[in-house]
């Protein structure tokens, strides 16, 4: 097994014994990387000579005996939405054509001094407004999209060139990419990981996570991003109330998809937990409050560059922003209403359940240029939409929300169990989530 | 559902002080039709007192 393939948690504690060095586990990952990049593409920049530096300096740290925690020398990938100092933050847009970032964001500052090691910035759909990231290739099948909007740091990780990396969820951007690659994503409880340096899509739904290729891999950046303790990801699960939604998460889902989420499900109930059918409510307007948040405040965040430079952005985006000029201040408000009381209904019944289970996402990844899913009763729905539904709860509720790859359709892509728990459970999710993973080995398409 | 015109999709667009070129009313127009057709479900509930969703108010800086 070459260093690249060593999951993080399996480098970290070969780094840490000093059987690996840093700087061969760096080496590894970007020979992976000239292999499988150009055709995947998942980098906006590879900033190899910082990167070889860094690993020098982690090197030296470590045989002096000071080793900073299990991120040292560990090879990351970062969403081109964060700041990083004297690196572009481009937004995977030719909008920001020019930027320099003044300062790290706080996340990047923080995993900085931890000791890991950025092999680069990752594409995101244009900033992170979309859910297909189109540069990038999916890393199991070169001719399906990669998800988005996090796809970059999703089919880093799943391809080895990076050992981990964050993303930015605000529908789904962590969770559908990570489940489309098959590695995976947690997005934390809203606001326990900061967001400042990291470029805004919608302030009300923004959140930052990591992606890596196991839950315990997961459980060892959580604590660099927050300052927490770290999770203990032993798979204990008895006694633990896992509600499974009789609406909702299972419509219009394909069959090979509820198949395989149902079997996890099952799974979980063999290791002692216990299912309790639970009906989700108001799901009716999960996505109106989601556009309803959303589209004004992505319009606000770039009100300046869509009157200066709108011919910059990409069609999907620049239309987008546009429409959002025109909707009226009653309707966010009602959004934000909205929000309040979907958020109370939904606390309710993780009141009564420790954690919810359901798919990822509805579908695994499609093809490229597939812009629409017809479902068995005939309902047609964009391939975005899909995508989005499934997630958008956990961004208007706040509540934590984990994607973990549990099983394959028949043509061998990636299928995603998501888990919800109550706000700052993440410890639970990664406890059920570590349970029932199916890990995906290294691939590149 | 009343449509929104090119003409009136425009005309909105420059009160909010976003100048669209001709060749994107109709598109623009369209675009903002379907965003409302989702959002303005939300016109079903009775939100009583209810107050807009304050961030300071989540679980994580509480």
């Amino acid at each position: 097994m070459r260093p690249h393939e060593l999951t993080l948690a399996a480098a970290s504690r070969a780094v840490a014994s000093r059987e690996l060095s840093p700087v061969e586990l760096l080496d590894s990952a970007l020979a992976r990387l000239e292999e499988v990049e150009p055709r995947l593409n998942a980098y906006v920049a590879v900033t190899a000579d910082r990167a070889r530096a860094a690993a020098r300096r982690a090197e030296r740290e470590i045989a002096a005996g000071e080793l900073r925690g299990p991120l040292h020398g560990m090879p990351m990938g970062l969403k081109d939405m964060i700041d990083v100092a004297g690196l572009p933050t481009s937004g995977s847009s030719r909008v920001r054509a020019g930027h320099r970032a003044d300062a790290d964001s706080a996340v990047a500052a923080r995993l900085a001094d931890a000791g890991a090691v950025l092999v680069g910035k990752t594409h995101t759909h244009e900033f992170a407004y979309g859910l297909i990231t189109p540069q990038t290739a999916n890393a199991h099948d070169a001719g399906r999209i990669a998800g988005g909007s996090s796809g970059g740091s999703a089919v880093a990780v799943a391809a080895g060139t990076a050992a981990f990396a964050l993303g930015t969820d605000t529908g789904g951007s962590i969770r559908v990419p990570a489940a489309l690659n098959g590695v995976v994503g947690l997005k934390p409880t809203y606001d326990l990981v900061p967001r400042d340096g990291v470029v805004a899509l919608s302030w009300s739904l923004d959140h930052v996570g990591p992606l890596a290729r196991t839950v315990e891999d997961v459980a060892l950046v959580l604590p660099a991003l927050t300052g927490g303790n770290p999770a203990t990801v032993d798979g204990e699960l008895t006694g633990l109330r896992v509600g499974v939604p009789c609406n909702y998460y299972f419509d219009h889902v394909d069959p090979e998809v509820e198949t395989v989420v149902r079997q996890a499900i099952e799974r979980v109930e063999s290791l002692g937990a216990v299912l309790v059918e639970v009906e989700l409510p108001m799901t009716r307007y999960v996505q109106a409050i989601q556009w309803g948040l959303m589209i004004p405040e992505a319009t606000a965040s770039h009100e300046r560059t869509l009157r200066t430079t709108p011919e910059l952005y990409a069609a999907d985006v620049r239309v987008l922003l546009e429409a959002g000029e025109l909707l009226p201040a009653g309707d966010y408000l009602r959004a934000r209403r909205a929000r309040t009381l979907l958020r109370r209904e939904w606390l309710r019944v993780l009141e009564e359940v420790d954690v919810l289970a359901a798919p990822a996402v509805p579908m695994t990844a499609v093809p490229v240029g597939q812009e629409t899913v017809t479902w068995l009763d005939g309902v047609t729905e964009s391939v975005s939409d899909a995508y989005v539904r499934l997630s958008a709860p956990a961004n208007i509720t706040g509540v934590p929300a984990l994607t973990v790859p549990v099983g394959a359709d028949r043509a061998g892509l990636p299928i995603g169990l998501q888990l919800l728990g109550r706000p700052l459970a993440e410890s639970l999710l990664l406890r059920v989530g570590h349970a029932c993973e199916q890990r995906v080995t290294v691939t590149g398409a | 559902m009343s449509v929104l015109t090119p003409g009136e999709a425009a005309r909105w667009a420059t009160r909010a002080g976003l100048s669209l070129p001709d060749d994107r009313h109709a598109l623009v127009a369209a675009t903002a039709d379907q965003v409302h057709s989702v959002v303005s479900v939300l016109r079903e509930l009775d939100f009583g007192n209810t107050a807009p969703f304050r961030e300071g108010d989540t679980d994580a800086t509480a």
